[in-house]
């Protein structure tokens, strides 16, 4: 698959003020501000292919959303390169938004106090979309999204989930190949939440559009992600498709086991208790050292066992290891 | 209970002192109000024309001087202060607040006064002392008259706000109502051109309405063009309004503050 | 190059549109609106009659025609307030995000910024505007001849021109400062009592200053002392002043384009 994102060793520095506190500080700030520089982006490549979903995941501060912004022309880069279907965005703007859907969670690019068609009567003559493609973008939207019950409603009278149905069909309309969603699920209900992923996964299995996604919801992730680039302290610290991700980064698992009574000796040699609560005890033991079967053959023989489970590790248990070590 | 206030209005003063950009532009923009006034009087005064109506050019432009830095003290934000509230819906929740809310909106509006003497009156008059030499009162004993009757001054200015912010009450917006009360206190207050010049119908149309004693009377009194008896009288009226204004802005307060329980804002 | 002509008109067509629709969402606003930009600009006025009935004409211009310059100044500034009141709101678009969005459609940012709201609130400013202006003429005795005519329209373009310069320049600091209000009120009153007072009363500093350097005495005073055959004693220009402030606004627009672009670039490089 050839390469519709590269990014070369970008980097984003920016200067921002420092203010101190209390009425000297506020003082201070008035006649001598203190400036500093810091690196929002430290150094980060990637490459994306055509047709993948992408999850740009990281803490709050990582980065994520100055990448975007430079990924979609907005904001030029310190240092690095970035080519979107092989064009600069810095150097040719206009060429590449037009392959471009850019949806931002927490802001919205539809008109609030208007009815939602009539943003969407705008984008289709700002983007030049022929008739035909827009009416039959506009059909496909208003099934997936289920638009059709809310497209004459003021803007400002919509649900936040119904807000941002209409905004991803906004940035859909002119049939992007590129869709970047920067929280699209946040604060919104489980159903809102599906109804978005399910869209998702229909462009990109349809259209093959290519999908990145900067979110914190890991169900997000976990649903629709096959590949995950990590980020943290503007740096990536993992890229790589999530089950490998998952299992290089969490390669525990856990066995807990509930007794039928008390009992002493309770150690085993490729497993550590990691909690102990009544007659329930977590082991967690690595896969590659012992699988599970045998570590509960051989519990069970001088244990009495009641019960048991095995816990899979999952991404959050990898993206909270992530998150620690750096 | 005055430490809440206290507080208050310490915070705003911090947070005024933080946008330090606003306070150059606008000192920037009442130095060129300033100016412009002071010159248009100069120009009135042309060619040796020593007094109208009993004013000489160094009275009008210690009016001017002092009539712009009181502007900007003059911090009455209250009616936006309200509205905001009630637009993002918190409103109700500071109705179950254990202190009045209006107190608390009066000691924002304190805090922005205090920052404004530091950050705009001073360099305003500065400024005014370097280009037109220092505004001097009349006597010491106007300069005594003229400190509470701006206070009372203010305390016209602030009601007529929070009146006007009792207006989202009802409609829910404000649109820039505001913006027409401070267009009818600038001409009527005297604030520009006294009114003493206005054809005398308009003055005594005046007399009988608030906005003459808001501006008008501290200044009067300072370039002691309002005697110490007029004046002592003036501050009198300023006390009638005050009290009126109250009555008025409790009775509509507790109005609006039974409608908003009742319908939930 | 049709295409792309015809491309940007059907979408400020439909930006305007959705403006007017907007505006009509808020009847307090216009409403309110309606009242105190009359009562701003008329009283205004009013209050220069004042000066002059009760002292003397202010150097040399009497009532007559400081009603044509105060009406001359009040049309330009009507129609700034119509088509250019979006750089006013640099800062908000900046710190809402809403700018980044400009940049994330295919089209000329600058044309985005000016066409996707058209104020036609603002045409009420015309209105103090057109009638003082009407009343000075005939009190002046304004002759309404083709060349006047002709004249009167440039002037007021190079007028508005100027005025919106003014005002682009500065919206351009908010890519760096990310506030800018305060300074949009200071230019304001800086541009009215400019504009509508006639600048000879100034000290000899400020004219040269509002005639070279912020030009804003090419609005109205330049042209309305060039219409009423009124020579300034302090201060001269050896120039047809009406034809100057075209050439006067064009150059600045210019300027202020470029200066826009090096704020874009700017912006572009610090981010928000």
């Amino acid at each position: 698959m050839e390469a519709v994102i590269e990014v070369n060793d970008l980097v984003k520095e920016y200067i921002i003020v420092q203010k101190e506190n209390g009425l000297r500080g506020a003082l201070k700030g008035l006649l001598f501000p203190k400036k500093k520089t810091v690196r929002g982006v430290d150094g980060i490549s990637f490459s994306i292919a055509q047709g993948e979903i992408v999850g740009y995941i990281g803490p709050n501060g990582a980065g994520k959303s100055t990448t975007i912004k430079m990924l979609t022309g907005i904001l030029h880069p310190t240092s690095g390169t970035i080519k979107v279907c092989g064009i600069s965005p810095q150097a040719d703007r206009k060429s590449v938004v037009r392959k471009l859907g850019v949806v931002f969670g927490q802001r919205t690019q539809l008109y609030w106090d208007l009815r939602l068609g009539e943003s969407f009567e705008l984008l289709r003559r700002i983007y030049q979309i022929d008739n035909s493609v827009f009416e039959e973008n506009m059909a496909v939207l208003t099934d997936v999204l289920k638009l059709e019950e809310f497209i004459h409603t003021p803007v400002r009278q919509l649900s936040l989930g119904q807000r941002m149905r209409g905004d991803i069909a906004a940035a859909m309309l002119h049939s992007p190949s590129i869709l970047f969603l920067d929280e699209p699920t946040i604060g919104l209900d489980a159903d809102a939440k599906h109804a978005i992923r399910h869209f998702i996964k229909e462009i990109n299995r349809k259209r093959g559009v290519t999908v990145i996604l900067t979110t914190h919801d890991l169900d997000d992730v976990e649903q629709l992600c096959s590949r995950l680039v990590v980020v943290n302290h503007g740096k990536v610290v993992e890229d790589g498709p999530m089950v490998s991700l998952v299992h290089k980064l969490a390669p525990h698992r856990l066995l807990v086991v509930e007794l039928q009574q008390p009992f002493h000796d309770l150690e085993h040699p490729s497993a550590e208790i990691i909690k102990q609560d009544g007659l329930k005890i977590w082991y967690q033991f690595e896969k590659s050292r012992i699988s599970a079967a045998q570590l509960i053959s051989e519990l069970s023989q001088k244990l009495p066992i009641q019960d048991l489970s095995v816990k899979e590790p999952d991404i959050e248990d990898a993206i909270r290891e992530v998150y620690k070590t750096t | 209970m005055l430490q809440a206030y206290w507080y208050i209005t310490k915070m705003r003063l911090i947070t005024s002192l933080t946008y330090r950009f606003e306070v150059f532009a606008s000192v920037g923009t009442n130095l060129i109000l300033m100016l412009a006034s002071v010159f248009l009087w100069k120009a009135a005064y042309g060619n040796g024309t020593e007094q109208v109506q009993a004013l000489t050019l160094q009275d009008l432009t210690t009016y001017t001087i002092l009539s712009i830095m009181l502007a900007s003290v003059f911090v009455c934000d209250v009616q936006d202060t309200i509205y905001s509230k009630i637009r993002e819906g918190q409103i109700v929740t500071d109705f179950y607040r254990p202190i009045p809310l209006l107190a608390c909106y009066l000691a924002d509006d304190i805090g922005g006064m205090l920052s404004s003497m530091v950050n705009k009156v001073i360099p305003l008059f500065i400024f005014a002392a370097l280009f037109f030499g220092v505004p001097w009162p009349a006597s010491p004993l106007s300069f005594l008259l003229f400190i509470p009757s701006c206070l009372l001054s203010y305390a016209i200015l602030w009601l007529l706000s929070a009146l006007i912010g009792l207006i989202a009450f009802w409609v829910m917006e404000l649109g820039n109502m505001g913006m027409v009360k401070d267009s009818i206190v600038r001409v009527l207050s005297g604030s520009i051109v006294p009114l003493w010049f206005f054809p005398e119908s308009i003055q005594t149309i005046s007399k009988f309405l608030p906005f003459q004693y808001t501006y008008q009377t501290p200044l009067g009194i300072y370039i002691g063009n309002i005697g110490v008896r007029e004046g002592l009288m003036a501050m009198g009226i300023q006390l009638i309004w005050v009290v009126l204004l109250y009555v008025l802005l409790a009775a509509g307060w507790r109005r609006s503050k039974s409608k908003t329980l009742i319908q939930g804002g | 190059m049709v295409n792309t002509i015809r491309h940007y008109f059907s979408v400020a067509a439909c930006f305007a549109r959705l403006a007017v629709q907007r505006q009509l969402e808020y009847p307090l606003f216009l409403f309110s609106w309606l009242l105190m930009i009359p009562i701003q600009y008329f009283s205004g006025i009013w209050m220069l009659k004042i000066i002059v009935d009760r002292f003397q004409p202010l150097n040399g211009w009497d009532f007559p025609e400081l009603a044509f310059l105060y009406g001359l100044g009040l049309l330009s500034h009507g129609i700034l307030v119509v088509l250019f009141i979006n750089t006013w709101h640099i800062d908000n678009m900046v710190i809402q995000g809403a700018f980044d969005r400009l940049l994330l459609r295919p089209m000329n940012v600058f044309f985005q910024l000016i066409a996707s709201y058209v104020n036609f609130i603002g045409l009420i400013d015309l209105i103090p505007g057109l009638i003082i202006f009407i009343y000075g003429c005939q009190l002046v005795g304004f002759e309404w001849t083709l060349g006047n005519i002709i004249k009167l329209l440039l002037v007021l373009l190079g007028g508005v021109l100027i005025r919106a310069s003014l005002f682009i320049s500065l919206g351009t600091i908010a890519f760096w400062t990310k506030r800018n209000a305060s300074m949009v009120g200071f230019t304001l009153s800086m541009l009215e009592r400019g504009t509508m007072y006639p600048l000879s009363i100034y000290p000899y500093v400020l004219q040269v200053i509002f005639t070279f350097i912020i030009p804003i005495g090419f609005i109205s005073f330049y042209p309305a002392a060039e219409f009423l055959g009124k020579g300034s004693e302090s201060f001269q220009l050896p120039l047809n002043f009406a034809l100057a402030t075209p050439a006067v606004g064009l150059v600045c627009f210019m300027l202020s384009q470029w200066i826009f672009r090096r704020g874009m670039k700017s912006y572009e490089s610090a981010g928000s």
